[in-house]
């Protein structure tokens, strides 16, 4: 347009000059300025008759997997001397091989193909359309448009596999799982001892209090497995989740929040996530694969966000989870969320909180200067004075410094339940 | 190729108008157009993207102001089709390097060095036919083909323009 527009100028003003000075030679001048706007005008492109097609090679997976756009430009229309085509790329999206721009000479009935490879953080992706822009040889006279070519790649949160994550609620379901339900019956473990009764297996009579009492045979109960509800409570306040180094704790809390839910899953348990940020996005609980792709599509588009009404943990809202359940928090903590918890604790809850640790993660960015040193000292300090707090209210807290992977942190802490929590009816 | 063309557009206009000027006998004008023709090497070469249209822009200028001070029509009008030519294939350049791939590259430049060939030779053609006729006519007649040929400039540019946006 500007060139345009300055050919279109200079030419305009040699004329003028020309017939005012009555000078021949001027008006010659103008005229090679006045063919190259005629060539443009002449060889201009028509009204764009344009179709794209877009293709990717998945639309749904993990984050950081290669995905490889296609797409395809069809000419409906006259002959294009000049087009470029642009794909919009979402911005959350990292170009890793190929161009998703190109510049080409279309016939009537030709195509241009474009195939970039990209790959990018989580979310839910939709590409929009193609921009293009055709233009004839000189490159004066341009015709724009924007191609609808939808399409909606969806990036799901990295999924590590956990060996085995042992948890205790009080209350569990009624089908067989892997969680034991502080009931007597087949099982594994040792719950305590019974009167014999008729159809008890006689492998199971304890025959040491059997002997003590000539009268009687007693049998050994074991303690039921079963399945239970887990809670996923995610914690998305943005004052807790800091940023270092452009990495953000919050996307570690998302894998473990990921992690954890597929851990739940496979073991059969009924599992539903809360996010708690700048609202509260609830995925009912369920069961399964199903549920599975609800709770990573959940988390692909969880954000940080401040609120008013949910900068503190106060407007929890427990009616969402079952009476006496597990519930598990994934938040870095702070300060003041101690006395919801033990709220929460003393409603019957069974808690388990997985705090990525925000202190060595922010401090590892810092320069190492003494003042840096006191300050993480104090703020390290007060952390495992909060945790302490937090395992006094019977609160099982998992202490996770970022740099350590996920599953090893996990095996470490949650791989078999403390003796304190295993022991039958002494468990909070 | 390209870059190369354009170097040579900028030499030849540079050299065409600077020799106009000296043979009219203005030395400070040669000195100016080689000075102008210097800054724009030096302008491409940095990769200033603007050095194209002023200069292009200041070489018609200076075409112009030559003319009016009795320059060789024959030095100043393949200056401005030289200077013209380097414009284009400087922008035409910066297209084939703003794209992240080009289709048939050869071929597209192919195709545009023909058209700028046949623009520039069309250019230079009816320039030269135009400084050679000579008709006389009074005032009045001139005035009433001069409003014409506004008007039809006009008239054409506003229609580009409308086509454009």
């Amino acid at each position: 347009m500007r060139r345009f527009l300055l050919l279109s100028g200079l030419a305009y003003a040699l004329f003028l000059l020309g017939l005012a000075t009555l000078s021949g030679g001027l008006l010659a001048l103008a005229l090679p300025s006045i063919i190259f706007l005629g060539a443009a005008l002449l060889y201009g492109p028509e009204e764009l008759q344009l179709r794209a097609t877009r293709t990717l090679s998945a639309e749904r997976v993990s984050q950081g997997a290669p995905v490889v756009v296609r797409l395809s430009i069809a000419n409906e229309g006259s002959r294009l001397e000049e087009v470029l085509v642009e794909d919009v790329v979402p911005g959350l999206l990292e170009l890793t091989a190929g161009e998703p721009s190109a510049l080409a000479s279309l016939p009537p009935g030709g195509t241009v193909e474009l195939e970039y490879t990209v790959r990018g953080t989580r979310g839910i992706l939709d590409f929009q359309a193609v921009r293009v822009a055709a233009s004839d040889r000189l490159g004066l006279f341009r015709r724009r448009a924007m191609l609808p070519a939808p399409g909606r790649l969806t990036i799901l949160p990295q999924v590590l596999r956990l060996r085995r994550v042992a948890i205790r609620p009080r209350r569990t379901r009624a089908y067989a799982g892997p969680v034991p339900s502080r009931q007597g019956g087949s099982g594994v473990e040792f719950f305590g001892v019974r009167e014999y009764q008729v159809g008890d297996p006689r492998r199971w009579i304890n025959w040491r209090a059997s002997a003590r009492h000539p009268r009687a045979l007693f049998t050994n109960e074991f303690e039921q497995e079963r399945i239970a509800d887990v809670g996923l409570i995610l914690d998305a306040r943005q004052r807790v989740n800091v940023r270092s180094q452009g990495d953000a704790l919050f996307e570690h809390a998302i894998r473990a929040t990921a992690s954890l839910a597929d851990t739940f899953l496979n073991d059969g348990n009924r599992v539903g996530l809360l996010i708690y940020g700048w609202f509260r996005d609830w995925t009912f609980p369920g069961y399964g694969k199903v549920q599975r792709e609800r709770i990573l599509r959940a988390l692909a588009q969880a954000r940080t966000g401040d609120s008013m009404v949910f900068g503190d943990l106060d407007a929890l809202p427990t009616r969402l989870f079952p009476a006496r359940s597990q519930i598990v928090l994934v938040s870095p903590l702070c300060g003041d969320d101690l006395p919801t918890l033990i709220r929460l604790r003393a409603r019957g809850y069974q808690l388990l909180v997985v705090s990525p640790d925000p202190v060595t993660f922010e401090v590892r960015a810092l320069e190492s200067q003494p003042s840096v040193a006191l300050a993480a000292r104090i703020a390290h300090l007060e952390r495992v004075l909060l945790l302490r707090k937090m395992r006094q209210a019977g609160i099982w807290t998992v202490d996770w410094h970022v740099d350590r992977p996920f599953d090893q942190a996990v095996h470490a802490s949650l791989g078999r339940l403390p003796h304190w929590f295993r022991a039958v009816g002494v468990g909070p | 190729m390209i870059p190369k063309l354009s170097l040579v557009s900028i030499l030849v206009a540079t050299f065409a108008l600077a020799l106009g000027y000296g043979l009219g006998g203005l030395g400070v004008g040669a000195s100016l157009v080689a000075a102008l023709g210097l800054l724009w090497l030096l302008g491409q070469r940095a990769g200033w993207g603007w050095v194209a249209s002023a200069m292009l822009a200041l070489f018609v200028g200076a075409a112009a102001v030559g003319t009016w001070l009795g320059v060789g029509a024959g030095w100043t009008l393949p200056g401005v089709v030289a200077a013209l030519s380097a414009w284009d294939l400087d922008h035409f350049a910066r297209r084939l390097g703003g794209a992240g791939r080009v289709v048939g590259v050869r071929e597209l430049e192919r195709r545009h060095l023909w058209r700028l060939l046949i623009v520039d030779s069309a250019g230079l053609l009816l320039g030269a036919v135009a400084l050679g006729i000579k008709l006389k006519y009074g005032l009045g007649v001139a005035l009433l083909l001069g409003l014409l040929a506004v008007l039809c400039l006009s008239r054409a540019i506003g229609f580009l323009n409308r086509e454009i946006r």
